[in-house]
Order: structure tokens, then sequence, then C-alpha cells
């Protein structure tokens, strides 16, 4: 907001005080570019990059083409053809994400085509961990990409400039990563200065160059062709040279860079280094905290320095030889590990760079600190420059590698023992008794009365993290009530994963797993086979009929975006399990950004309300219709807000799996905190979806439809609009000046609805 | 600038912590007022939380580092030991580690009814100052929320801070938003930073509150492998009171008629039946009540119930611990554990 910067002259280049976090940075710096195409998917702490970024286009003030890919791999594919293209492309991801994405990255590297990626980093799974460690990039040093590190939001800012003209030189023609501490620099407001003279941020980027492009059908060319031996090493040279090329570019660039704005990068950032006896060699945040201590240490007359790559590849080789040249002691510090390789990565590099310095004497201490975003407070930097201290002193390293950090345990201690297992009997009390009609071949469901059903121990246990009047835990509280005997759960990545599993709790009193959400059920579908192998082997006694462990994957909408190629592998094969969707509209456990279920029009962090945008641009997905197209057994719709209705279809569901094969049930289930409603607006949101007939709540039970709440036949049904005005998310579709989105809304939710009655009324459809 | 500038360290930070939980507003509290001292004061400052997934009712801490202008800020790390720390929910002043750091000659913020003293303030330095606001009530009168009355509070009592400066970069920050909003919490900062409460003779602490060194309930040696958790349910042993803000349901037996429905929709699980035999052997259950060690207040079951047996009712003190059914009897629970 240029009304809060106040303007700076002194420069080279008008530029202006700002307050903002290394992922506002990469935006405005995304913006100041003016990128053609960013290809991205939401994961945490990189999200609010396109968060900003939709914010700011919403307010009409860049026009880069913001696509939200169903995955990481899907992002990256979309980033690769774009850039192939020849403008200028963006991404911005972290963890799980980037390592989603690897595959596609040497594909990139390797055909030599440009772009920039943010990479906020944090650490990868398993167990998943949000915070920030230096693991996911860490992954990717092989790829063939050129990596800068971003130390604060001011070199977040400028790394994306400088991106740029690397990337993009002709020597060069190689994509580039800016990498930058998840949470510690990512969400940390600092003051920064950001150009505000359009024509130099242009002279200086000039424009992109490609020597060939695939939007040239007058200059037809051939990317990826299909190549062997003995071509492939030579390829590769080329690509090796491009790296070494870019050792070269780097530096010339950074000081074009600091012409231009008065900022003078190295391609190793050294503080105190030039008497310097003893140093601590750590990148980013840390090396900055570490800083402070050094200039205590150096008020006791410790000559200590602190050494920090600004790029990871190239490797600053000869920098970091010449820089410890007449160092005594380096700690290297590892926010990640090569498991097996006695220290991580940098450590190891670092080690490598010394070694081919035959006169080198430095001492070298590889300390692995910092994982999953553990904090590193001024204590540790200071531990680690004493450690470094005595081996100076002592000429010795006593422990050339460990962790710093680390926690032993304390003798007994541990978290409470929790709830006694629930047994199979206690929940296997028929709270719904499924019956097969011989004559339409159907299931036929009698229910217990809901009060009956209160006393069923719950398999959920309450006191987990999830917002007051949360929707995903009356469903399952619900789906529990008639399910009969053992289950297996496996929840993806979601809001229902993270509030019942902060460690070292667990809200789960029945066996648990979670895998990322691109692959719950490939996972499941492997564990089901396993049950039943070791059941046929013996090693696993055997079930009566219709009392095998019951398996349920447990999804979100959005899983059912990323993850929908291996739900849709699990479908076609049709194992015994159910794949169990709660549709919340969005990806709500990082913030509410529009998932492919997201209806038209609504809002959410990714596709905001403003004079030029107005919430989500394309139509929610229909996913039951796809697995119906998968030929299930069966296939339903519920909504937590009509339990009857949901315990009826899940008590079905429940035999189906059992002697069939798979099950798909989606339910939509109410966020409060992300609808923008009241915590108890559930039952007339929810059940104003259902008389719109946005949601309608049908069965296709051995492929044939069945509507079992129909609002027209009872007269109940309601305009579209009322369901809207419900909701802080939508209310902007009824404002004046937008009937377009509200006549578009009615007509596809009016077309959907028809089908299915259709469908319904055709006994083979 | 180079960008390896060699400004000497110091203690010439002035630092701020505020406790809060998800909803209260306390990142953008935060932020409001980072963004005041570094584009309105002419200082130098950082600003940052500690959250990880953002649900509403989790714990929430937000960090201020201002310094002087010309001295760069280097250390991303949580504040530690902070001059000023503004508790954004009186519950939370029960935990040890919202108080912990506080430097003798520090500022402790609580949102707190008139007249709300708890006990827990004797564990705040005899020479700190206490201030009291009623955010609740402030935030509730003026349509606002407890933020904006918080930091209202904060622009008084810290003469580090320029009250005026803070209040336009609240203004700044609401801009796009309805002028009614920008009004009303213009008015909650002004009432906040006017009716705070100076709190006399409440610490018992000499010298600085000493920092809290918490360890996780597991270690490398004592963890099971792999991150496995063999200890189903034992989320039963967490708190999580501080989620309600103000309210809570409130059975009345004699007018519930056993049906169910609010079972089906309590997302927190805490509704406590029993099962009894009618003197006609029928079998029968109970709603004997509510376990508020888990009730987050949605409100779902009031909104419910079709007799109006469960009604919503402004939470005061101790009201919760007399109306509560323990869900699971002689579970000792861990106050406000809450990892989401
Ligand atoms: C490969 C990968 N990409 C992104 C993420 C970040 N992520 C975690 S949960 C989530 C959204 C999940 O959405 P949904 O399945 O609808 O569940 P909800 O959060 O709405 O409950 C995202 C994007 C991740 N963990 N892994
Ligand atoms: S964000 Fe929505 S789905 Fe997630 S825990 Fe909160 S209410 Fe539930
Ligand atoms: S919904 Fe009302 S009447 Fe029914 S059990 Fe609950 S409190 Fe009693
Ligand atoms: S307010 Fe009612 S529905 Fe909500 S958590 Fe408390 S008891 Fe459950
Ligand atoms: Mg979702």
């Amino acid at each position: 907001m240029l009304d809060q910067a106040s303007a700076i002259t002194s420069g080279p280049v008008r530029q202006v005080h700002d307050f903002k976090s290394g992922n506002e940075a990469a935006a405005l710096a995304a913006r100041d570019i003016g990128f053609h195409v960013m290809g991205y998917f939401p994961i945490t702490p990189s999200t609010e990059v396109a968060e900003n970024l939709s914010k700011m286009q919403a307010n009409g003030e860049h026009d880069i083409v913001m696509i939200p890919a169903d995955g990481e791999h899907g992002a990256a594919g979309i980033c690769y053809g774009a850039a192939l293209g020849g403008g200028r492309v963006l991404n911005a991801t972290s963890s799980q994400g980037l390592l989603y994405a690897l595959e596609q990255l040497p594909v990139q590297s390797g055909t030599r085509v440009p772009m920039v990626l943010n990479v906020s980093t944090r650490t990868v799974s398993g167990p998943l961990d949000i915070r920030c460690d230096h693991s996911d990039i860490y992954f990717v040093l092989n790829a063939g990409w050129i990596i800068l590190m971003a130390r604060d939001p001011q070199a977040v800012y400028d790394m994306n400039f400088c991106a740029i003209r690397i990337g993009e030189h002709a020597d060069v023609r190689l994509p580039v990563i800016v990498a930058y501490d998840g949470f510690l620099t990512s969400h940390q407001k600092r003051r920064i200065e950001r150009f505000d003279d359009a024509d130099a941020v242009k002279a200086f980027l000039g424009e992109r160059e490609d020597p060939y492009t695939a939007l040239d059908p007058g200059k037809p060319v051939t990317f990826g062709p299909y190549m062997n031996d003995p071509d492939l090493i030579n390829n590769k040279v080329q690509q090796h040279e491009a790296m070494e090329a870019a050792r070269r570019v780097i530096p010339e660039i950074f000081a074009e860079f600091a012409e231009l704005s008065g900022r003078d990068y190295r391609t190793v950032d050294a503080y105190r280094m030039d008497d310097a006896e003893v140093a601590l060699m750590l990148l980013n945040t840390a090396a900055e905290n570490a800083k402070e201590v050094a200039d205590r240490l150096r008020d006791e007359g410790k000559k200590v320095g602190v050494v920090s790559p600004n790029m990871l590849r190239p490797f600053p080789t000869s920098e970091i030889r010449s820089l410890l040249k007449n160092v005594r002691a380096v700690v290297v510090g590892d926010r990640g590990d090569s498991y097996g390789a006695e220290g991580g990565n940098l450590s190891l590099e670092v080690r490598a760079a010394l070694q081919q310095d035959p006169d080198n004497q430095t001492l070298v201490m590889s300390r692995v600190y910092g994982l999953g975003g553990k904090d590193f407070y001024d204590a540790d930097a200071e531990e680690l420059f004493r450690e470094a201290l005595t081996a100076a002193e002592t000429g010795k390293v006593e422990v050339p590698f460990e962790y710093h950090g680390a926690y032993a345990g304390d003798g007994d201690a541990g978290p409470p023992q929790g709830l006694p297992p629930i047994s199979k009997e206690e929940v296997s009390r028929g709270m719904a008794t499924v019956t097969p009609n011989p004559e339409t071949s159907k299931l036929e469901v009698e229910l217990k009365p809901l009060w009956e059903m209160t006393t069923t121990p719950s398999r959920i246990a309450p006191g987990h993290g999830a917002c007051p009047g949360c929707g995903f835990f009356p469903m399952l509280r619900q789906a529990y009530n008639v399910l009969e005997g053992h289950i297996v759960v496996l929840f993806q990545t979601g809001c229902a994963m993270v509030t019942t599993t902060g460690y070292p709790k667990t809200a789960h009193r029945i066996t648990y797993i979670h895998n990322l959400f691109q692959n719950g059920a490939a996972t499941v579908s492997g564990l089901v086979e396993m049950y039943h192998e070791r059941v046929r082997r013996g090693e696993i006694p055997a079930a009566p009929e219709g009392e095998d462990i019951t398996f349920i994957m447990v999804t979100g909408d959005g899983g059912m975006d990323i993850g929908m190629g291996a739900a849709l592998g699990t479908a076609n094969r049709n194992h015994k399990m159910i794949i169990l969707e709660y549709d919340n509209q969005g990806y709500m456990n990082t913030g509410s950004q529009l998932s492919y279920a997201t209806p038209f029009g609504h809002r959410t962090s990714t596709s905001e309300v403003g004079s030029s945008m107005s919430g989500k641009r394309f139509h929610h997905k229909d996913t039951p219709q796809i697995f119906a197209a998968c030929n299930l057994p069966y296939v339903f719709t519920a909504s937590e807000g009509y339990p009857e209705d949901f315990m009826r279809k899940m008590s079905k569901a429940q035999w189906y799996a059992q002697r069939e094969g798979l099950v798909y049930g989606k339910v939509l289930s109410f966020c409060p905190l992300n609808w923008r409603t009241p915590d108890d607006a559930a039952q007339e949101v929810l059940q104003a979806a259902i008389d719109s007939c946005f949601f309608p709540l049908y069965e296709v039970e051995k492929g044939s439809t069945h509507i079992t709440y129909d609002p027209d036949a009872i007269g109940r049904r309601r305009p579209v609009a009322d369901w809207l005005g419900m909701m802080g998310k939508t209310r902007h579709i009824l404002a004046p000046g937008h009937a377009d989105q509200l006549e578009m809304t009615e007509q596809e939710v009016e077309k959907r609805w028809r089908r299915i009655k259709i469908k319904s009324e055709h006994p083979e459809l | 600038m180079t960008r390896d500038s060699s400004d000497r360290s110091g203690a010439d930070f002035f630092e701020i912590r505020f406790e809060s939980i998800g909803g209260l507003g306390a990142h953008v509290a935060g932020k409001i007022v980072a963004g005041a001292a570094v584009l309105r004061m002419n200082m130098n400052g950082s600003h940052f939380s500690s959250y990880g997934s953002e649900k509403k009712g989790s714990v929430v801490r937000s960090f201020i580092r201002l310094a002087p202008a010309d001295r760069s800020i280097r250390t991303s790390a949580p504040i530690e030991e902070p001059d000023v720390i503004v508790v954004f929910h009186s519950g939370l002043l029960a935990h040890p580690a919202t108080l912990s750091g506080l430097k003798a000659d520090g500022t402790l913020i609580y949102a707190g009814h008139e007249n709300e003293i708890p006990e827990w303030l004797k564990r705040v330095p005899k020479s700190a100052k206490v201030v009291r606001v009623d955010a609740q009530t402030i935030a509730f009168e003026e349509k606002s929320r407890e933020n904006a009355v918080l930091i209202g509070a904060l622009a008084a009592a810290v003469p580090e801070l320029d009250r005026q400066a803070v209040c336009e970069e609240l203004e700044a920050t609401f801009a796009g938003k309805n002028g009614h909003i920008v009004e009303s919490n213009g008015r909650a900062f002004k009432r906040g930073a006017d009716e705070a409460e100076i709190i006399e003779n409440v610490g018992r602490v000499e010298g600085d509150v000493p920092t809290m060194q918490s360890h996780p309930a597991w270690g490398y040696k004592s963890a099971p492998i792999g991150g496995v958790l063999p200890t189903p349910g034992n989320t039963a042993y967490n708190d999580l009171q501080t989620s309600r803000t103000g309210w809570m349901p409130v059975l009345a037996r004699d007018k519930c008629i056993d049906c169910g429905m609010c079972d089906m929709v309590c997302p927190d699980l805490c509704l406590v039946w029993s099962t009894h035999v009618d003197a006609d052997g029928k079998p029968g259950v109970t709603l004997d009540g509510i376990d508020y060690q888990y009730c987050k207040g949605c409100m779902r079951c009031v909104e419910t119930c079709s007799t109006g047996a469960i009604t919503r009712e402004a939470e005061l003190p101790g009201m919760a611990d007399e109306l509560r059914v323990p869900l699971f009897p002689g579970l000792a629970a861990t106050a406000g554990d809450r990892h989401a």
C-alpha cells in the first residue's frame, strides 16, 4: 500500500520503505516483475505468495495469469508448459509440495527452460511438520536448478529480480529457485525497500529472449526428444557448463542489481571474517541470529565470524575455500541431515571444497540443528561458536558430527496413556440393520432412534483442536454410531488430520494412519490387500462373514484434487474399502484456498473478491459423478446436517465394503471459520444448500441412481440465493452488479440437478 | 547499504509479546503495532506470530521487536524476555508460560472484566506495571474486537509507543473495509486507552520472571520410534476451556426429553449420557449434562434442541466448574494443551 510507505529519494532508483514478510515480498516482486503466468498449489508456509497475489489481482494490481493446479506435480507441469511458451513464469511451494514437484524439476533444467520458483523452506514428512528446516531444499540439490538463498524479506524481494536475469542469461538458461526460511522469513515482517520506478525495473529486467519457443509455428522445433546413449551425456555436459557459467554470471548480475538498488549481495555472505580464526557457517535466518552473537564474542576478544552462502547451486566452492583459508575451526550447521553421511549436505560440500585445497588446515565440525522448526536462539549460536573455539584452541575435533538441541527424554515421563481400547462388542450394537431386498437387489436399512445411539462409545475422543462448530466431527460421530466392529482409518492431510493428532496426543481410539493427501487411497488399498492375504495365510484370524475389519480412507475435498489419481486407481481396482470425503468446499487446513470443489464465485484466499475479480472462476467438481463412472457398488452424497440419511448410507457403505468392493461417499461438512458464518449456523446453511439443490442428496447403488431427499417433491425447493445469502464467503454474489454470477450459479445448479433427476427416473442410470 | 552490515549488538531492543488464542485477533494487532512503529514512528521493527495451523481457539503468540531506525534487526527467534506482555484472554494467565520472562520493570496488560484480578497475577514481578482492561465488554459494546481495545490500552500504557501513530495504523489496516468498521475500531481503541486501569500491588516476584524452559513429554530415548502414538484417545486429557469466548451452553434438565439430537451435532463430543431401565423394564438414556472441559461454546447444541432445554448463557467465573459433568470421571486434565 503506497500510502503507508514513505519514499526514499537517496538511492540510485526511486524506492519506498515498507513493512513486509518474505511471502509478501515475493508477491510484491512478482507484481513488480509482471510475470506472465503463475502455476501453484497451496502448501504452508509458501501459500501466502499466491494468496497475496490473488488479493492484488482482485484489486486490479497485476495481470499475472494465476492457475490453481490440482497438486504440485500439476503446478510444475503448468509452469513448464508456460515457460516453454517463452514468457516469465512463477511458482511457490514448500516441503512435500517441492518433493511432489521434484520429478518435473530435472525435466525443466535438462531442457533448459528458465522460470522462478520461490521455496519457503519447510521440513519434509513424515511425521508431518509444517515448520522450517532445509530438508526440502536439500532434496533438490541434484535437480539442476540454480538455488539462491534469501536470508530476510528484503533478500526475497531482491533475489526474485536477480533470478530472472540469471536464469534467462544466454549462457545459463536454467530455472532458478529462491529459497527462504519458512515462517522465520516467510511470515516475519521486516522493514524493506521496494522499487517505485517501473521504468528502471523494466530496464533492469529487459525482455525475455528464448532461442526456441513452443509458440512460434513458423519455426517448428521438437522439445524433449527421445535421447539415449551416446547423446545424453553430452546434453549433461551442456547443463554442467550452464551451471559453471552461472558462477560467473551471478556476481555480474548481483553487481548490476547493486547499482540499481544500492543493495550489494555476494555469493557468500561473510560477516567479520577478515581476521576470523573461528567461524560458524549457517544458511539464512540462523546465520543472521549468529551475527548478533558474533558481535558479542568479538567484544570478549574472540576472533569469530559468520559465513553464509547466498547460493547453493552453483555451490560457491572457491569463495568458501578462500574465506576459510586462515580459519582454524568451523562449525557447519545443517538444518537437515543426509542420513548416514555423517553430515548434512552443507557440511559435506564444505568438507569437499576444503579437501581440494592441499594447504587447508581448517577443522570442520558438522552439527544438525533446528529441525522441524526448532527455534535457534542466541544461546544455540553461542554454544556452536564455543565448540568451534574449543577445537581451535585444542587443535582437535572431539565430535565430528552430532545433533544439536535434541532432547533425550526424562525417564518414565511421557504424555498421558490414553483411554482403554473399545471392544468389538461395545460398538456392534445394531444401531442400523441392513437387509438386502431380493426383489430390488438393493439394501434396506432400519435405524434405531437417535437417543439409543448416544451411548455408543465414540471411536473419536474429545479434546481435539478443531474450531468451534467444525462439521467434521459431527460427521465422524454419526458415521461411527452405525459402523460395527473393528475399523482402521486413514486420514489424508487436512483439518481433520491436523486437529486430531497434535503430538503427543491423538483423538483416535482406533488404529489410525496418516498419509499425505496425494496417496491415501492407494495406501489403504495396500493395507486392505495385506489384511486379506494374511487372513488367507492364517496369520490373522479370519472373521465371520461381514465382520472383517472395515477400512476407511477419510479425505477432505482437496484430497480429491491432488489425490484424485490415486483414488480413481483404487476405485477402478475395486478394493473392499470406503472413501469418505468431508466436503468443506476448500483447502481449509492451509487457510481456505480454493479447491476444485469450491463452488463458482465463492470467496477464498486464492479466489478473492474485488473490483477485478469476484471469487472462484470455475464451477465445482462433481466428484460423486466421477466415482459413479467407475461403476462402483455404491456411491452416495450426504450432509452432516441430516444425520439419519447419512447414517443409513454409511451402514450400506459398510455392507458393500465388506462384501463387494469400494464405496465412495461425499458429505457436506460445515466450516464456520471459512464459510464466514456464526459457529452455530450449520443447520440452516446445510439445509439451504440441500433445499436449493446445490447439493443433492442421492445414492448410486449398483449403477442406478436414487434421490434420497427431493426438495421439489416435498415443496421445499428454495432459490440458490437463499443459501448464498447466509455465508460471508458468498454474499457478494447477491450484490448489485453480480447478476451474471448468480444466474450462472443457478443455471449450473439446475443443470446438474436435472441430470440427477433424469438418472433417478431411469432404472439403468 | 551493503547486505552484510556491521551493526553492533546490545540489549537495545524493545520487545512485546502477545499471548492469545486464535480468533481474538492477536496477529493482526501485532502487525498494527509493529507497522505503526516502522512506518509511522521511524523505528526499525519485526513482527511474527507463533501459530501453526490456524484453527480458531488454539494458543497464539505474537511477537513485536522494535529498535531505533539505524539498528538492524537480524534475529528472528521468538521473544523470551519481553518488556511488555499483553494477555488477550484472562484464562491464559493460569499457564505459567504466559508470563515467562517478563522483565522486572516490564508491563503486563490483560483482558479482564471489572474487578477481575486473577490470583495468578502473583507471578508478575513486584516492580512491574499491571494494567487491566475489559476488552470483551468494550469490544461487544462497540461492535469491534478485543484486539482494538487491547492495542489502545497498550499504546496508552507504554511510552515507547506513539498512541496517535498506532491509531492511524489501525485505521489504515481497515481502510478498505466498511466505514463503520473503522469507526467502531477507533472507538474501541480509544476506550481501551482511556479505560485501562492500573492494578497495584498484585505481583509477588522479585526481579524478572524466569524464562520457562519446557521440554517435550518424550525425547529421543523415550519416544516410540516413527512418531507412533500408542496412546489412543489421549486428547481426552486436554482442557479446551479457553476456546469459549464468554458464552456457554447450559442444560435445563426439566425441559430435556433426551431425544439425542444434540449428540448428533456436538463437534466436541462433550455431552454426557447415562443409561437406565424404566420401571416397566424399558431401557432409556438420560442427558446428564455437559463436560465443559471440552466444550468450545459453538452453540450448535442450542440451535438444534427443539425443546429449548439447552440455552446460551453468559459465562461467569466458576460457572463451568460448578455445572460440569465429567465425561471421564477421574481423568486429570492438562490445562490448555492444544497443539492444533
Ligand atoms: C503435497 C502437498 N501439497 C500441499 C500440502 C498442503 N496441504 C495440507 S492440507 C491441504 C488442504 C487440504 O484440503 P482438504 O483435503 O479439503 O481438507 P481440509 O483442510 O479442507 O480439511 C493442503 C493444501 C501438503 N501437505 N502436501
Ligand atoms: S477450518 Fe473449518 S474445517 Fe478446519 S477445523 Fe476449522 S471449522 Fe473445521
Ligand atoms: S436436543 Fe434438547 S431435548 Fe434433545 S437431548 Fe438434547 S438437550 Fe435434550
Ligand atoms: S456448545 Fe454445545 S455443541 Fe458446542 S461444543 Fe459445547 S456442548 Fe458441544
Ligand atoms: Mg476441504
